[in-house]
């Protein structure tokens, strides 16, 4: 008889025309390799010099995605961007321009995602796509080159650890707070080289934009692959975005799980990751005397729609802090026009936001709003790396909600007493 | 497939930082590169000033940990490095050698391995014959499927001889 396996393991056992387990090395069949602007001009000098001008092994699943320094801010960056244009012109691969917004946001809404499939890119993030229930993998210069090529890519079937989510979601609260509480228990080693696939009812009642929250801050544990198990909104997401046909996908009920964690989420209050790591979590309350001079809210993490609206319901009819800046940026152009329609930047505009261009934005460094030493920012991205967003600055990540909540006031501020 | 060298010893926990220090990361030329291999390690200065060709690290637990890095692999590689043997092997760093084609091999207790003992290493069995001090250790080899692209000279090599 067959022995059960994870969802992982399933997925690996497809994608590599075999039966593998946790422990197991395979070639599989890669569905898309994606690059950036960043790390993708190295990945397009390793190609040349390996393979010259051969051929990717199919157009239409390689992706090059410009999302970081959009548009350029310097000339070395709009020569990288110009190399990685040729390239895909040269290879016909897909390219998305300066004027689409994060990676793999656009791959999930161009219906190249969907569940079970095997993809990896450049970003330290892709496994972000665990939110359909991919398995995403970043990779370095010569995987992707390689895979680029090749279609394929060997890995190791990593150990899994199962979480489960019970419980209802209370109001006020979102899946930010739920994946802060989560790093606070597993802490930033807790996953090494480890996929994560969670489930539960909660998972399978999630709405997809928190969905991705929670697959894309698996980077934060350093696991390899996250995954959550699809549900409806999945089905939904994909349908109106086109991604035709999917299979889907459960773990057996015997899996071999290296540990299994279990999570009650109906009791959680809003929570905040402090300077300078992910996993250094308080309460929101604990830390309301912190001023602010900044807030952003977008990234690949909390850039939705959704994220976008429940940071509107805060600031309608209101204006942020005179001693506050504050930026929002929608992940991808399909979320801000449909925040335009809904009358969402009117409201931001209102409060005295700066609203720019869909993309990383705030995730790092080389985006407008970078701060002085000194200076204290709420960001609703993935890291909070010391010297990550301006040397001698401060970063606090947070959820929409609760970032919106202290642009009012000046303070770190939990957003039910907004 | 046999590598035979003189033993170059380091301890526990050696990571990328050590291996090839951040501050060198603009270099390219693989050359350069290698004048700074294992520069911030302890004893690394003299290793690069002393180290012959086809020389072998051994190492203790967990070396190659921190930051990905291909530049480590490529650097060891490039000062005459022929094979790293260690205790166990940072997950990242072994794929990046066995991607860039630098040998490795896991050993139980390398601390056995004393500086320049004459040490051979049968990559594919594992056999390790310190003939400095006339034993022999049951080394752990890399599975069969990165055993192919660490020969093949690393992954697009071996896909360029696949395809
Ligand atoms: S927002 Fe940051 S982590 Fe997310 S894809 Fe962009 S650069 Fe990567």
């Amino acid at each position: 008889m067959k022995r059960d396996q994870t969802m992982i393991e399933k997925i690996f056992s497809r994608a590599s025309g075999k039966d593998v387990f946790a422990g197991d090395y395979a070639w599989l069949k890669l569905n898309l390799v994606a690059m950036r602007d960043f790390g993708g001009p190295n990945v397009v000098q390793e190609y040349r010099l390996a393979f010259g001008d051969r051929k990717i092994f199919n157009k239409d699943q390689v992706a090059v995605t410009f999302d970081l320094h959009i548009p350029p801010r310097d000339e070395k960056v709009a020569v990288n961007q110009q190399l990685l244009r040729q390239f895909a012109k040269d290879q016909g691969a897909k390219l998305f321009d300066v004027n689409t917004g994060i990676g793999q946001h656009i791959l999930m809404e161009s219906g190249m995602v969907k569940p079970w499939d095997v993809i990896i890119g450049t970003d330290s993030h892709m496994n972000l796509l665990g939110a359909v229930g991919a398995a995403g993998f970043g990779m370095g210069t010569t995987d992707v080159a390689g895979a680029m090529y090749k279609g394929s890519l060997w890995f190791r079937v990593p150990e899994t650890i199962k979480m489960v989510l019970n419980g209802t979601m209370p109001a006020a609260i979102s899946s930010k707070d739920i994946i802060l509480h989560i790093l606070s228990v597993v802490r930033t080693d807790g996953a090494l080289h480890k996929a994560i696939e969670f489930t539960g009812e909660a998972v399978l009642k999630m709405p997809f934009h928190d969905r991705i929250t929670i697959a894309s801050m698996v980077t934060e544990m350093s696991g390899e692959i996250g995954l959550l198990e699809p549900n409806d909104s999945v089905k939904d997401f994909l349908d109106k975005h086109k991604a035709g046909p999917f299979d889907t996908l459960t773990a057996d009920n015997d899996g071999i799980y290296e540990s299994i964690m279990e999570f009650d989420i109906s009791k959680l209050a809003p929570l905040i990751s402090c300077p300078h790591s992910p996993d250094n979590v308080e309460r929101v309350t604990d830390m309301k005397d912190v001023k602010v001079d900044q807030v952003f809210i977008g990234s690949c993490t909390n850039g939705r729609y959704e994220d976008l609206a429940s940071a509107a319901g805060i600031l309608k009819g209101k204006k942020i802090s005179n001693t506050v800046r504050m930026i929002i940026v929608p992940a991808t152009m399909e979320v801000a026009m449909q925040a335009s329609n809904a009358g969402l930047f009117d409201i931001f505009m209102n409060a005295g936001v700066v609203i720019t261009n869909p993309g990383c934005a705030l995730c790092t460094t080389g985006h407008p709003g970078i701060l002085a030493p000194g200076e204290t920012m709420i960001s609703t991205s993935n890291r909070n790396f010391h010297g990550k967003l301006g040397k001698g600055a401060s970063v606090y990540l947070a959820s929409p909600a609760t970032a919106a909540a202290s642009a009012i006031t000046g303070y770190i501020t939990d957003p039910r007493e907004a | 497939m046999k590598i035979r060298g003189r033993g170059w010893c380091f301890g526990d926990d050696i990571d990328t930082d050590q291996i090839y220090p951040g501050k060198y990361l603009p270099l390219t030329d693989k050359t350069e590169m290698a004048k700074h291999a294992m520069e911030g390690a302890e004893g690394g200065m003299d290793f690069i000033k002393g180290v012959k060709p086809h020389a072998v690290i051994i190492a203790g637990k967990n070396f190659g940990c921190g930051s990905s890095r291909e530049h480590a692999t490529v650097a060891i590689k490039g000062i005459g490095i022929d094979i790293v043997i260690a205790r166990s092997f940072a997950r990242i760093f072994r794929r990046n050698a066995v991607n860039t084609g630098l040998a490795i091999i896991e050993m139980d207790e390398p601390t056995r391995i004393k500086n320049n003992d004459d040490i051979e290493v049968d990559i594919i069995t594992g056999k390790i014959t310190n003939y400095s001090r006339n034993e022999v250790y049951n080394g752990h080899p890399v599975s069969p499927l990165e055993m192919d692209i660490m020969q093949a000279g690393g992954l697009l090599e071996y896909l360029k001889k696949m395809c």
